[in-house]
């Protein structure tokens, strides 16, 4: 039977980054996931508080935790450190952030031509995090025949004054259209085919060329220019300084829809790091049921293809992203099912679970719905105390925080995840793993 | 204040009745005018299952009704073929219905002239295996599934191409009258605020359930009693075949498939207000429940979206029963054509109230003969012989035209922006090229983006792309606001839908469509903190 020290359930921020920890402290460590998470479909920034009223994310951490029952109320002081010790896995991976807590946030601009506030991205959006010069010019410049990049609709939008959120903006915004190589007579391209077609490195250099003549061409000089987040999947580094040196004006990637390029570099760098540090990752399994002897989680009973199969362990972290990673199930009576083990939900009641507006912002109570936990990430049952020893729950599963509506999700994410993975590691041994048993 | 030409009547109201009736009257050499307030169909017409009544659902109860359904079901397959999917329709007995009902059923649809047919319960289950095994019989009536949107536009199409004339968002606001006669009306643009005067020698109420307020503006009193059903939306079809209950009309009894997906109908519930009403989780769940005796597994199928309509429902003040008030059901689904000369002694007025979107042609022609009797004119009715612009004789809509279209137009190569319903670039384009002005919402009813599973999530800023692109190209100074509207009008209409029925995989699917929206492109920077819009009158969603 295979078995491990500790199995994370979910591949997302919060899983990978629990993974990583946990390994990283000499832990046989295995990560169960049904599928990939929000990292797929979000921006591949690291959103910490992005909140309107925050100045920089430090800021935001502060305010957020003041509010009643945010995580950041006991996480807020990892943060710091949390992204440093991350830092270094994603350079190692070719990704590397700008930016900290101190960072101003930025009104950064979008592939709808609006704006998200942000202060730390990935090196490709990096360009778009200092405040506008005067005089200076943004070019939105699309690539013909991609249907999910829209430079006209981006640029009218971005030429409006509110849509800034108050801050610097440029004093030009026009939009162009370029036809790469192959590409311009074809149909339904998506972001990850061009993207791999930018990893080619005989094709990036023709079609980056093919950018430059177009973005010299736009009356002005210099600047910045916002592209598609398409510029390569596996070799982002090389494109991006490629782009870097050989356009007229500074690049930065626009994330898009998903499938989300930046999303999935940060993933595929995470993934890499867990593996640098000895664990392992497996995608497509479905957790049918957790045993344990009512102390102790002690296996994971999980079912992929046509097997089911038995993970003995030590520990157990559910990084399973709330409601939108299907971590937590709405029941149309108004119930809160946790699925993995049925943990108590803190939740509001189902009259009250979504505002009237679907922007309205203070945001829908039932956002804040999920686990509530002690410090150390150990959920609380009915009777106040921890359910089991030995078992964390850390990411969007947890009460208390609006992931999406707060832009804190991933800051919780990666500070919750490496403190329930060392709080986990330091606990005096007792798993059931024999030493060099095969790994799961 | 504008004034328009010269117009013979004054059609208010731009559901199927109203497209119908300005059909019919410019057909009879009259020069009509339908004004809507609104886009054409988003009323009552917009809002309901999409059935095309067999008539099976009234033999037993209104034989008059069923006769009538039947008669214009076949007129419709005839005359609109390309808005009808001729799905057919089961009358299914579940272990639930009472045995007479379903004892006298074939011979109460003979009675009323509906093709019925009994055929084996393994047939039926064999044709849509998610049916209920437990069902008892089955019989095979001539129901379908009927496009309201499309059968509007051939409508108008048709009264244009004789003369008349159509106007959304124009909406009445008042009308002069001088003693016995209206002498004139006004309308407001609804996007410009301008006003337009208009001096028609005959009105022609089609408002449906908002007929009393359009009565009210020359003091005469027609009483409705708006009836709202609901409606919940599958991700899916689990049956190709309309399915009815085989027992006496009730809530969550009928099943039709609808393009891409099925509609779960419907309940019965007097609302004061014809634009102010909400949809509860309680009828949500009190629909699935009943639903679940026809398709056992509904609870575990994916719900799209809650929405209701309110039926015109009308009853003569002296024939109005306590009963009637308390159970709209009592209340005839027949239609009336009220004669306001002899009636309140306003005579170039009348309103057609009651009636069904299968029977709105009968509708039309039964006030429009009225109408033309008033007015002197001896011209008969074409309305049933003449098949609809743009629609090709016997050819019915089926679930895989626009790919054969796409394919036998050489295929494969145009952009397709929204997945789920198979709608390419120059689809839109063209519909855009028809439409100039349309908003999204009109983008939406006429192309169908963003009416399949993922309700809009990865095509509307495609639609809103290209809007904007046509917009810049055509030099529009507001291209951005067009494109923000057709982004936040998408999202807070799909959320308006998902709200009564936020629960499973469509909560989830919520979700992570506000993840990609506001959490990675900043949708929210999108709204002008203003007023709210003043198209935000209606709580439930639409279709």
């Amino acid at each position: 039977m295979p078995s491990a020290d500790v199995v994370v359930i979910g591949a997302g921020l919060a899983g990978l980054t629990a993974a990583i920890a946990a390994a990283e402290s000499g832990a046989h460590v295995v990560v169960l996931a049904k599928g990939h998470a929000a990292t797929h479909w979000g921006p591949g920034g690291i959103d910490v508080a992005g909140i309107p009223a925050a100045s920089t994310p430090r800021d935001g951490i502060r305010l957020l935790a003041g509010e009643p029952g945010h995580p950041y109320a006991f996480l807020g002081d990892d943060v710091a450190a949390a992204l440093d010790w991350l830092r270094p896995h994603l350079a190692a991976g070719g990704v590397d952030y700008v930016g900290d807590l101190d960072t101003p946030l930025q009104a950064v601009p979008t592939s709808i031509g609006g704006t998200r506030r942000a202060a730390i991205l990935p090196a490709g959006q990096a360009a778009a995090l200092s405040p506008w010069a005067s005089g200076e010019r943004l070019v939105v410049c699309g690539i013909a025949g991609f249907k999910d990049f829209w430079p006209e609709a981006i640029a009218a939008s971005l030429l409006r004054e509110r849509i800034w959120q108050g801050g610097s903006r440029p004093a030009s915004v026009t939009s162009i259209s370029v036809a790469l190589p192959g590409l311009a007579a074809r149909h339904n391209l998506n972001a990850l085919e061009i993207a791999r077609r930018f990893d080619d490195p005989a094709w990036r250099a023709t079609a980056i060329a093919a950018l430059a003549r177009a973005i010299a061409a736009v009356p002005g000089s210099g600047g910045r220019v916002a592209l598609p987040a398409v510029l390569g999947i596996r070799d982002h580094a090389a494109v991006l300084a490629a782009a870097e040196e050989h356009l007229p004006a500074a690049p930065f990637e626009m994330p898009l829809v998903p499938p989300s390029l930046p999303g999935m570099r940060l993933y595929a760098a995470l993934r890499a790091a867990l593996i640098r540090a000895g664990g392992r990752v497996q995608v497509g399994e479905m957790i049918e049921r957790v045993e344990h002897d009512g102390q102790r989680v002690t296996a994971v009973v999980a079912a992929a293809a046509a097997r089911t199969y038995t993970v003995r362990t030590g520990a157990l972290i559910i990084a399973t992203g709330g409601i939108a990673g299907g971590g937590l199930v709405a029941e149309r009576d108004g119930r809160l099912i946790e699925v993995v083990l049925g943990l108590p939900v803190e939740a509001p009641p189902v009259e009250e679970w979504l505002a009237a507006d679907a922007f309205d912002p203070a945001g829908h109570p039932l956002e804040k719905a999920g686990i509530r936990t002690d410090t150390e990430l150990r959920p609380i049952g009915a009777d106040g105390a921890p359910v089991f020893d030995n078992l964390r729950v850390a990411g969007s599963t947890l009460a208390g925080q609006r992931y999406i509506g707060e832009r804190c999700g991933d800051g919780v994410a990666l500070t919750s995840g490496r403190r329930a993975a060392r709080s986990l590691t330091a606990v005096p041994a007792g798993h059931a793993a024999e030493p060099g048993s095969k790994r799961a | 204040m504008g004034e328009a030409h010269a117009y013979d009547v004054l059609v208010v109201g731009g559901g199927a009745t109203g497209a119908g009736v300005l059909r019919d009257l410019a057909r009879r050499g009259l020069r009509t005018l339908l004004v809507e307030r609104g886009d054409y169909g988003t009323g009552t017409t917009g809002r309901y299952h999409g059935l095309l009544h067999s008539g099976g659902r009234y033999v037993a109860k209104d034989a008059l009704a069923a006769r009538e359904c039947i008669s214009e079901n076949r007129i419709l397959r005839r005359i609109a073929p390309a808005s009808i999917e001729d799905t057919g329709g089961y009358f299914v007995a579940t272990p639930d219905d009472p045995d007479d009902y379903v004892a006298g059923f074939q011979a109460a649809c003979i009675a009323a002239d509906v093709d019925c047919e009994e055929i084996p319960v393994a047939e039926a289950l064999r044709r849509e295996p998610a049916l209920n095994p437990r069902i008892r019989r089955v019989f095979r009536l001539p129901d379908g599934s009927v496009e309201p949107w499309q059968l509007i536009e051939s409508n108008i199409a048709d009264a244009r191409a004789h003369g008349s004339d159509a106007w959304s968002y124009q909406r009445l606001v008042g009308m002069e009258r001088d003693g016995a006669r209206i002498v004139a009306a006004t309308l407001r643009d609804e996007r410009s605020g301008s006003l337009t005067r208009i001096t028609p020698r005959f009105v022609v109420s089609c408002a449906g359930a908002w007929s009393g307020q359009i009565a009210a503006m020359v003091d005469v009193t027609v009483t409705m009693h708006p009836g709202k059903g609901t409606m919940l939306i599958f991700n899916q079809r689990m049956t190709d075949t309309v399915i009815n209950r085989c027992h006496k009309s009730s809530d969550g009894d009928i099943m039709v498939p609808v393009h891409t997906v099925a509609i779960l109908g419907t309940t019965e519930q007097r609302v004061e207000d014809p634009d102010r009403y909400e949809i509860t989780r309680d009828e949500v769940a009190a629909l699935i429940s009943q639903g679940e005796k026809l398709f056992p597994d509904l609870a575990n199928m994916r719900l799209l979206r809650a929405y209701a309509g309110v039926r015109p429902l009308y009853q003569p003040p002296a024939e109005v029963t306590a009963a009637a008030l308390k159970d709209g059901r009592q209340i005839s689904r027949a239609h009336t054509v009220l004669d306001h000369g002899a009636m309140d002694g306003v005579d170039n007025y009348v309103t057609i109230v009651g009636g069904k979107l299968t029977t709105f042609r009968r509708m039309a022609e039964d006030t429009v003969d009225m109408v033309c009797g008033k007015l002197g004119v001896t011209e008969p009715c074409t309305t049933a012989d003449e098949i609809l612009p743009g629609q090709v004789p016997g050819k019915t809509y089926w679930l895989g035209h626009r790919l054969a279209d796409h394919e036998a137009e050489g295929g494969g190569d145009a952009d397709l922006l929204c997945e789920c319903e198979f709608v390419t670039r120059p689809q839109l384009d063209a519909f855009l090229d028809r439409h100039p002005g349309a908003s999204m919402d009109d983008v939406r009813r006429g192309t169908r983006v963003g009416m399949g599973p993922c309700q809009g999530g990865f095509c509307t800023f495609r639609a809103a792309g290209v809007v904007g692109e046509r917009a810049g190209h055509a030099g529009a100074t507001d291209v951005a606001e067009q494109a923000d509207q057709a982004i936040l009008g998408f999202l807070r209409e799909r959320f308006k839908g998902t709200r009564p029925i936020a629960a499973g995989r469509q909560l989830q699917e919520q979700w992570m469509i506000s993840g990609v929206y506001e959490g990675g492109l900043g949708v929210e920077s999108l709204i002008e903190h203003e007023a709210p819009e003043a198209s935000r009158e209606v709580v439930s969603a639409q279709r």
